[in-house]
């Protein structure tokens, strides 16, 4: 792999909320290189989310962030807000989930766009505003020129994502950070998103954390995923090695759970029995234990004895946190 | 923006029709009342000869609905009462004619005006600034000391009865420190700082009493705000916290802000009677409230429709900027 831009190591971020800390992360280590995509995987509170606002420095006063978030070397948790804001939007920018609550209805897109601009140049307004329409151009809003003084409520669910695509692109940032980026959009314009994040990728370079629980887009972008359970690292590997060779049940159950068009269909979909622990629930043990089908096979250790990543048969730097030392045989 | 224009139209016929039956409504209250005002304008000893000449000149003696229809009548030609040397003359717009004071009501309300507004107009440009600013610092320091300041301000504020206060403040700035006059009320043409020194003191009285909703919409509204995706979203950008809070957050918290404005203002205007009384100025509530003493029926309903016709002005006003302040809104 090329040199990474970002690296994050042994991240925790911990709330303190009035019944005591809360874990929301607990030690997760990922790198994006240039170009590159890393996926981040996992159900809803598994904290994919909160990683990513760790590393933008968004996360209320109450959380507690410790570990490395470098970007080209350079330590950024910690920083003070004031540095942390020049690196925001300029360095690392967010594209968001859904674009509607996500841009002020009280200003035009095209203002807002070019607000994105000159929180990070000093260049008069009109200059910006030709940035904006020229970004709003490229990322495929039919005259932008004229389009860049309507409101984010007069655009459709597509071309409001594209708006926010714009602003987060318009000052070429080393990362971009998509979080759920399509989950608000039809499939099809979903799709054109997805191809959109692609092409600006080829052509600025950036790295790309995409943050999914959609596994039929992570398959297609990817090139590293990280699989997120509980705030900790399940399994990470290149996207081949999760699809092909998932060392860990709780990836398997995903993939598990992804309704498929080249088998016949099922008459429901699969789950995953169970739900997620609450955060700081499971002091002990292996946090997927309680919804595992494959305990049995290990026995008392997945209670008592929490799994580390360990090294996997892959491409690379495959890796699970599992003590099946085995890849699991498939059961359903 | 024929949008608007037609908006206007359809509201302002809307509010004239509003006028029409509020003045009828007006009307039969305040002569249903079981007072003769033409007994008091014959004077001691009364003779039922002078009752039914006064009544005859006053037009008195007419069915309800025959003066009801005169009154309309006079807002658009203007009326005389009596004829000959003895007539009295009451120019349109004639909104009534005040035999105790021997004056049209028209004139009564546009002499008495000008105070009444210079009461209400600095003052609402005290408490909206006031209310506005403590509501966001009370919103950006929420549970901390700042922030019971402010929300104990308010309370006291709505707590406080304004003859209480604005006594309190005549005792004490007026006599005890002699900073300010007691009373009185200096045209602005005169002497504008004359003008402003006599005004302080009601300003400043009636500031404290108003803002204390302000600081609480403002506050409750603000934190509201800052927890919706685009604030999240300014910062993701990079801006510092005092355009997040300022640019992004103030904005939403305005329209409901300037629709109480509106409307708090629009009555004032109609006359702050404990205030005007307390300070003693001869306002448009200080003459209401002497018309009732007296029982002049003209003035009081004159009075009470201007004070109507201020509360539906000030409604389409708010209605208005909200079309500017918020580009969802829809004039159509």
């Amino acid at each position: 792999m090329a040199e990474p831009v970002l690296e994050v190591h042994d991240l925790h971020v911990t709330f303190s909320t009035e019944n005591g800390p809360v874990p929301a992360v607990d030690g997760i280590d990922f790198a994006v290189a240039p170009g590159q995509t890393l996926a981040i995987v996992g159900e809803s509170g598994s904290g994919k989310s909160v990683s990513s606002s760790a590393v933008m420095g968004l996360l209320p006063s109450n959380a507690d962030v410790t570990g490395e978030v470098l970007l080209d070397g350079r330590q950024l948790a910690g920083l003070p807000n004031d540095e942390l804001r020049k690196i925001r939007g300029n360095d690392i920018a967010m594209v968001f989930q859904d674009a509607l609550s996500a841009l002020n209805p009280y200003y035009s897109v095209g203002w807002q766009v070019a607000e994105a601009y000159r929180l990070h140049h000093d260049v008069p307004k009109k200059v910006a505003r030709r940035r904006a329409v020229e970004m709003l151009d490229k990322v495929g809003i039919p005259d932008a020129a004229r389009r860049a003084d309507s409101y984010p409520h007069e655009f459709s669910g597509g071309m409001r994502q594209r708006v926010v695509i714009a602003m987060a692109l318009v000052n070429d940032p080393r990362v971009l950070i998509a979080d759920e980026p399509t989950t608000a959009l039809d499939v099809t314009v979903q799709a054109q998103i997805m191809r959109l994040l692609d092409d600006v990728q080829d052509e600025f370079g950036t790295a790309l954390i995409l943050i999914s629980h959609d596994l039929g887009v992570v398959a297609e972008v990817a090139d590293d995923v990280l699989v997120m359970y509980a705030g900790r690292a399940a399994e990470r590997g290149t996207v081949r090695d999760l699809f092909f060779r998932a060392a860990h049940p709780y990836s398997l159950g995903l993939l598990g759970a992804m309704p498929r068009v080249d088998v016949p269909p099922k008459p429901r979909l699969t789950t995953i029995p169970g739900t997620p622990p609450g955060p700081g629930s499971i002091t002990t043990g292996c946090p997927f234990q309680p919804r595992c089908a494959y305990t049995h096979l290990v026995g008392e250790r997945c209670i008592t004895e929490r799994p580390e990543l360990t090294p996997r048969p892959g491409e690379g730097d495959h890796e699970a946190a599992c003590h099946l030392g085995r890849r699991p045989e498939v059961i359903l | 923006m024929p949008d608007l224009v037609w908006f206007l139209i359809r509201r302002l016929f809307g509010a004239l029709l509003v006028m029409l039956a509020l003045s009828l409504a007006v009307y039969l209250i305040f002569y249903a009342i079981p007072a003769d005002p033409a007994h008091l304008a014959c004077g001691k000893p009364c003779t039922p000869d002078r009752l039914e000449q006064a009544r005859h000149f006053m037009q008195l003696d007419q069915s309800t609905l025959q003066q009801y229809l005169n009154f309309l009548k006079g807002i658009v030609a203007g009326r005389t009462f009596g004829d000959g040397t003895a007539a009295v003359h009451c120019n349109a717009p004639c909104f009534g004619y005040s035999f105790p004071l021997a004056r049209p009501v028209t004139t009564l309300i546009t002499d008495r005006l000008p105070i009444t507004a210079s009461i209400a107009l600095g003052a609402a440009v005290l408490w909206l600034l006031f209310g506005v600013s403590l509501g966001v610092i009370a919103a950006l320091n929420r549970g901390r000391i700042l922030d019971r300041l402010a929300v104990g301000v308010a309370l006291a504020g709505v707590s406080t009865p304004s003859f209480l206060l604005g006594l309190l403040a005549i005792l004490v700035f007026g006599f005890w420190l002699n900073m300010v006059p007691v009373n009185g009320y200096v045209p602005l043409t005169e002497s504008p700082v004359d003008w402003a020194w006599h005004l302080v003191t009601p300003w400043i009285v009636l500031a404290i009493l108003q803002a204390a909703s302000y600081i609480r919409l403002t506050r409750s509204q603000m934190l509201e705000e800052l927890n919706l995706d685009y604030i999240t979203t300014a910062r993701a950008k990079g801006a510092g916290e005092a355009r997040v809070v300022l640019t992004h957050g103030l904005r939403g918290v305005l329209v409901p802000v300037i629709t109480l404005f509106g409307l708090d203002l629009g009555g004032l205007l109609g006359g702050a009677i404990l205030t005007e009384k307390v300070f003693s100025m001869q306002g448009l509530g200080d003459l209401l409230i002497s018309a009732v003493g007296q029982l002049d029926v003209a003035v009081v309903v004159g009075v009470t429709l201007f004070s109507a016709f201020l509360i539906i002005l000030a409604n389409l006003v708010v209605d208005i900027v909200h079309g500017v302040l918020d580009p969802r809104v829809s004039h159509g």
